[in-house]
């Protein structure tokens, strides 16, 4: 590339200042592969991992807007039920955000997440069958999340298996045959 | 109307997402035309708000709001994502405005 700074004159500024800058922003893009590539448990948002991240973003959107809406205009009515609202909002908006970040720790985070949230939704839910009077009002784990297609009950699982299945990705490669551009995860 | 929209636009993400290809300017374009709309549905819901006054309006416009915020978000995730499941990404997204949208349908008195 460096060649055609031999330009004609009026051109040969304007294309090495362009020439340059395409350099800077495909150095920019090579370093930016690079430190996704070396933390391996990036792949946690690509390909299915995608889909995953999207559908606990949208499960934390709605969260978020189901618990300032109870919250905020109507705790009194049913303290329970809302405060296990509010408690599912932050997990969901946990699990997103590990998973967007996308590094070891995240993903030791995000499995904590996802387990805790199984935890929650089969007691809730199995709660709002066997005692309904704490349940004045609906959360989003009541009936195993029923009103909510049943997401918050299946999603906690294919995120277990989903971040089970980047953990073993990443395990193996972990071994110390050393590769001269990784750093370990 | 924005019910049958947000549908027709999961379904073809739908359909992408099956034949193995990425978000292209077609859904680009659908996307675009999908926050168009919830806008315009924002802008009808204000302007006619004086012929409903037993609708709860935070709860109408918090459904409203958080759709509008989910489908540039969910757009701008799943055209970042070039294999399939970009596409899978903006399906979820339309199903769950679609659903959002018939919520705000049955608050609407």
């Amino acid at each position: 590339m460096m060649e055609q700074q031999g330009t004609p004159a009026g051109d040969a500024a304007t294309t090495s200042a362009r020439l340059t800058r395409e350099q800077r922003a495909e150095a920019r893009a090579q370093r930016s592969a690079a430190r996704a590539a070396r933390t391996r448990y990036s792949a946690i948002h690509t390909g299915p991992g995608r889909v995953l991240t999207a559908i606990y973003g949208l499960l934390a959107f709605a969260a978020i807007g189901r618990v300032s809406y109870q919250v905020l205009l109507k705790f009194d009515e049913a303290p329970f039920a809302y405060s296990l609202s509010a408690l599912s909002a932050l997990v969901y908006i946990l699990a997103t955000v590990c998973l967007v970040i996308g590094n070891r720790v995240s993903h030791h985070i995000a499995v904590a997440a996802c387990v805790f949230e199984a935890l929650g939704v089969l007691v809730v839910g199995t709660l709002s069958f066997t005692h309904p009077e704490l349940f004045a009002h609906d959360s989003v784990w009541s009936r195993f999340g029923q009103g909510y297609g049943y997401v918050p009950l299946v999603l906690p699982f294919i995120g277990l298996w989903w971040l089970i299945r980047i953990q073993r990705r990443v395990s193996p490669r972990n071994r110390p045959t050393p590769r001269t551009s990784q750093t370990p995860a | 109307m924005l019910i049958g929209y947000s549908l027709l636009l999961t379904a073809v993400s739908l359909i992408l997402a099956l034949r193995n290809r990425a978000a292209g300017r077609v859904t680009l374009v659908g996307t675009a035309v999908l926050l168009v709309l919830l806008l315009v549905q924002m802008v009808v819901s204000i302007v006619v708000w004086g012929q409903s006054p037993e609708t709860d309006g935070i709860l109408f416009f918090g459904y409203l709001i958080t759709a509008l915020l989910v489908v540039p978000l969910a757009g701008a995730w799943a055209y970042a994502e070039l294999t399939r499941w970009g596409p899978a990404v903006l399906a979820a997204a339309a199903a769950t405005v679609a659903v959002m949208v018939v919520r705000m349908d049955q608050i609407w008195l």
